[in-house]
């Protein structure tokens, strides 16, 4: 387990080392973002000043290393347009994305599986086939757009719901968060349902088809020449057999919900990460995007590892350090 | 006979199929009595598992069954399906056929007994789990207690065989049904669940309904026999008389194409299977084999210690930690007109030995000469040139055709691939080969899918012909077949053996078939041939104790001569070893011209 553990963490080491690297030859390569940042009006002497004071004089590879030195301490600079550190900046607006996004993937699942279960067990019902319906609707439909018919129906003509913002949060070990309110909900439940609308139709098609597979399996019918109940079969010998590919893709999906939160966000106005990365990218906020992007590298490999953990409790075929005899 | 514990008549079931009802077996009536052994007996397709599955009703939705099945007085066909799930598992349990998927692979063993216990005999859970600790015990499964907690994963075949039996018997069923119990594990593993099953019926005092294709097992072990053809009962006697005097054609045509181990003694060369008219039964004298084995010149495959090992690779740097030895240090000769068989259980490498004198698997050292031409450092030109010599035929027909490729194409390619004939002359050829694999010219635009099994491996053995080896290596080729389909592509491949000299490495594990076929044997156990010899030296006068454990391990399909064996409950061991392992040189003696023995090496 202990040198499985150590090969994931460098795996992620490399992964934050070539990502950066990219990250820094791209940005160069694009443009300067002394350009972007400045008034056409500013003097030359200022500008120099700027370029400077940001160290965009000295040669690509002399930057990165100064950064990656700094990067060791825990400082990965300071962002060109706010001045502050970038570290700061994302980590104020993480909690509110990171909310979202589970909320979003706790929907997914709680709606999701129950109904591809449904759906898996009687295929060729109506009931199912509504599902499935659904399920299409939910893959092929832009989320921006869902997001505003949403808003229309529910803020702008029942007048049920607000439209944008977080609503009141609370602190918990120093970390605002609005799930614990009723005003918090308020505003939480349009946007992360928009999210988990794609998610929900993906769970409902992967337990769908991993229902419809492990029925037939020769361990189901062996289940049913024992005399079990139809609700045991299902609740024991089914759904954790289903479980396991639905974990692995869920995992990668957590990924990207907290990526693809930025179209949601924007739509919201939710105060996450997603519009910062935007606006960083448009003036070429350096440090911000490198912060940002190092964050998200090692929130997918946790996340990773949290999966192929989880992996090997449910499946008891998986071994995490390869064939154990 | 005074109440039958399992009486069905007129049994007709019927699956749907395109929103149209097709009947699978018709009009099924026979009894079981109280500690009595029934078995249906018949070919795929003859309807014998659908006939089990229907007494359990667990065909679902797509089926419907009509008749009647009495059990305890009570119509099972007619029971709710609630009342049906307290005699499932209950008052009559069962084990089906493929142990390695009958169990949940993410339960743990102990839960997947449990459960039952606790449905059926409402114990509660410490109580059933010292329950199932007996039943391990009871079906002899050693330290059952610390195995309770285990994943099927680490359990083998035949001990997962076991837990499904223990789980079928947990609650001393009146009646247990068998559907091919034995007919995915090895020979010696077949033996001792068999013996299992035997034992445990006198101890239980139950009644046992056995669906299988195998009439060694029959003869083996049912007091009665039931045979069916196509959905049809043709035939219902005690066993002891179908094996005298079966009245049925089609039960002598099944009989008659059952390779029998010991029937060959005395017989220096192969023998073709006796063809039977299936309307009249009349059965037609075998013709006598030709000597075919071409002495006089140089063997057309000629291996010197060759090994093959795989490594296996652990942690982060990928050390290597240890090494499958799939074949260690086997050397033999085969000639042309010859058939050589690798014969040996699941894991001893013969399949491996096959592969890799093409170069399919790496070998890891040795030498491999086939036709005179070196296949150990031959480049990629002349090995192409080596593999036209030598053809591969594989156990499963369908999947080695392309299911998209009509089979005329199929056969043209390796001609065409190989540069030896133009397109339209590779089609036409294609054509020939087909007749003489025994289908006909036309069928040259069909489509695997539209063949029978046994035609499909027919098509597999043109293909394998369409170059014009010398060597054809035969992997399991009739092992997927049934009995008289078998027997009937076993006489083609001696026919065409006679007919164009060719050479066979037959591997299988099937040592009746082997007996039919073989010129010389070799056994192998764990990667080494443990006995090498002409068949009839092998086979009359078996050296290694591993050979004479194997030819014991074989049902005999005669119910007069049922043996009364002790298989030793040994699992089949792995040739799995630690990374510096060197393995022993290895001694043989010579016992006859010939047959050679490898010398048990003293620890």
């Amino acid at each position: 387990m202990s040198s499985y553990l150590l090969s994931r963490i460098l795996q992620a080491i490399m992964t934050l080392i070539v990502m950066s690297v990219l990250v820094f030859v791209g940005l160069y390569m694009i443009g300067n973002p002394v350009d972007v940042l400045l008034s056409p009006s500013a003097t030359p002497a200022e500008r120099l000043e700027i370029i400077q004071a940001f160290g965009l004089d000295r040669p690509v590879w002399e930057q990165y290393l100064l950064f990656v030195s700094k990067a060791l301490t825990g400082d990965l600079g300071n962002s060109f347009v706010f001045n502050q550190p970038a570290l700061d900046l994302i980590l104020q607006r993480m909690p509110a994305t990171l909310e979202l996004a589970f909320t979003a993937l706790l929907m997914a699942l709680v709606i999701g599986i129950p109904l591809g279960i449904r759906a898996g067990l009687r295929p060729d019902g109506l009931v199912s086939k509504s599902i499935m319906t659904f399920s299409i609707l939910g893959f092929s439909l832009p989320t921006f757009w869902i997001g505003l018919i949403m808003i229309l129906s529910f803020s702008v003509q029942l007048g049920w719901l607000p439209a944008s913002g977080r609503g009141d949060t609370v602190d918990i070990f120093g970390v605002p968060v609005s799930f614990l309110t009723l005003n918090g909900w308020t505003h939480l439940i349009l946007p992360a349902f928009n999210l988990a609308l794609f998610k929900i139709s993906l769970v409902i098609r992967l337990t769908r088809a991993g229902v419809m597979e492990v029925m037939q399996l020769d361990f189901v019918r062996f289940a049913r020449a024992k005399g079990l109940t139809e609700h045991r079969i299902l609740r024991v010998h089914v759904l954790k057999n289903t479980l396991i590919p639905l974990i692995t893709v869920i995992g990668l999906e957590l990924g990207s919900l907290i990526a693809f939160a930025v179209v949601t966000e924007t739509i919201f106005a939710w105060p996450g990460m997603g519009k910062l990365i935007i606006d960083a990218i448009a003036v070429l906020d350096r440090p911000v995007i490198l912060a940002y992007l190092m964050i998200t590298v090692v929130m997918f490999s946790l996340i990773n590892l949290l999966v192929d953990i989880l992996y090997s409790v449910v499946d008891p075929r998986v071994r995490l350090e390869g064939a154990s005899r | 006979m005074s109440n039958p514990i399992l009486s069905i008549s007129g049994l007709t079931t019927s699956f749907r199929t395109g929103g149209q009802w097709r009947d699978v077996i018709r009009d099924i009536s026979f009894d079981i009595g109280p500690q009595e052994t029934v078995a249906v007996v018949g070919e795929s397709g003859s309807g014998k598992s659908v006939t089990a599955m229907s007494v359990m009703r667990l065909l679902g939705g797509n089926a419907r069954s009509s008749g009647r099945i009495g059990f305890d007085g009570r119509d099972l066909l007619s029971l709710p399906l609630e009342e049906m799930q307290k005699i499932r598992g209950n008052r009559i349990g069962m084990i089906f056929q493929e142990p390695m998927t009958s169990l949940n692979p993410v339960l743990k063993i102990g839960d997947q007994i449990t459960e039952v216990l606790m449905q059926h005999r409402g114990l509660d859970h410490a109580t059933a789990t010292t329950e199932a600790v007996r039943l391990l015990d009871k079906v002899r499964i050693p330290s059952a207690k610390a195995r309770l907690g285990e994943y099927p994963m680490n359990f083998s075949g035949g001990m997962r065989q076991r837990v499904v039996i223990a789980i079928a018997l947990a609650c001393e069923p009146k009646l247990l049904i068998a559907d091919e119990p034995t007919t995915a594990l090895d020979v010696t593993i077949q033996a001792q669940i068999l013996e299992l099953i035997k034992t445990l019926q006198q101890e239980e005092g139950m009644s046992v309904l056995f669906i299988t294709h195998d009439m060694g097992v029959v003869a083996e072990i049912s007091d009665r026999t039931v045979v069916m053809y196509r959905g049809d009962i043709v035939e219902t006697d005690t066993t002891r008389q179908i094996f005298r005097k079966a009245s049925h054609p089609y039960t002598r045509a099944l009989l008659s194409a059952v390779p029998q181990l010991g029937s060959m003694a005395g017989q220096p060369r192969p023998l073709r299977f006796p063809v039977v008219d299936m309307k009249t039964g009349e059965i037609a004298p075998v013709p006598p084999t030709a000597d075919t084995v071409r002495h006089d010149i140089a063997p057309v495959l000629k291996v010197e210690h060759l090994i093959t090992r795989f490594p296996v690779r652990k942690g982060i740097l990928r050390r290597i930690a240890g090494r499958v030895h799939a074949v260690e240090d086997i050397s033999f000769d085969l000639h042309a007109g010859e058939t050589l068989s690798l014969v040996g259980e699941s894991g001893c490498g013969k399949s491996t030995t096959g592969r890799s004198l093409i170069r399919l698997e790496k070998m890891t050292s040795g030498r491999v000469q086939i036709d005179g031409k070196e296949v150990t450092k031959a480049n990629q030109g002349s090995l192409a040139e080596i593999r036209r010599e030598a053809q591969m035929i594989f156990q499963d027909p369908f999947e080695s055709l392309n299911p998209r490729m009509r089979v005329g194409r199929a056969i043209a390619e390796p001609m065409i691939a190989h540069g030896l004939a133009s397109s339209s002359e590779a089609i036409r050829r294609a054509g020939t080969l087909l007749e003489q694999v025994g289908l006909s010219a036309a069928m040259a635009d069909r489509f695997p899918h539209e063949f029978s099994g046994g035609q499909r491996q027919r098509v597999c053995i043109a293909r394998a012909l369409a170059l014009d080896p010398k060597l054809i290596v035969a992997d399991e080729s009739v092992s997927a077949l049934d009995v008289s389909i078998k027997a009937q592509v076993i006489n083609l491949m001696l026919d065409l053996q006679e007919k164009l000299g060719l050479g066979y490495l037959f591997i299988s594990h099937d040592m009746a078939v082997v007996e039919r076929i073989s010129h010389r044997v070799a056994v192998m156990y764990l990667g080494e041939i443990v006995e090498i010899g002409p068949r009839q030296s092998v086979f009359e006068n078996p050296q290694h104790d591993y050979t004479r454990k194997l030819m014991a391990a074989v049902p005999i399909a005669d119910p007069t001569r049922r043996q009364t064996r002790r298989i030793a409950d040994s699992e089949i061991r792995s040739p799995y070893r630690a990374a510096d392992y060197e393995p022993a040189k290895r001694q043989y003696r010579e016992i006859s011209p010939g047959h050679f023995v490898q010398l048990t090496v003293e620890k």
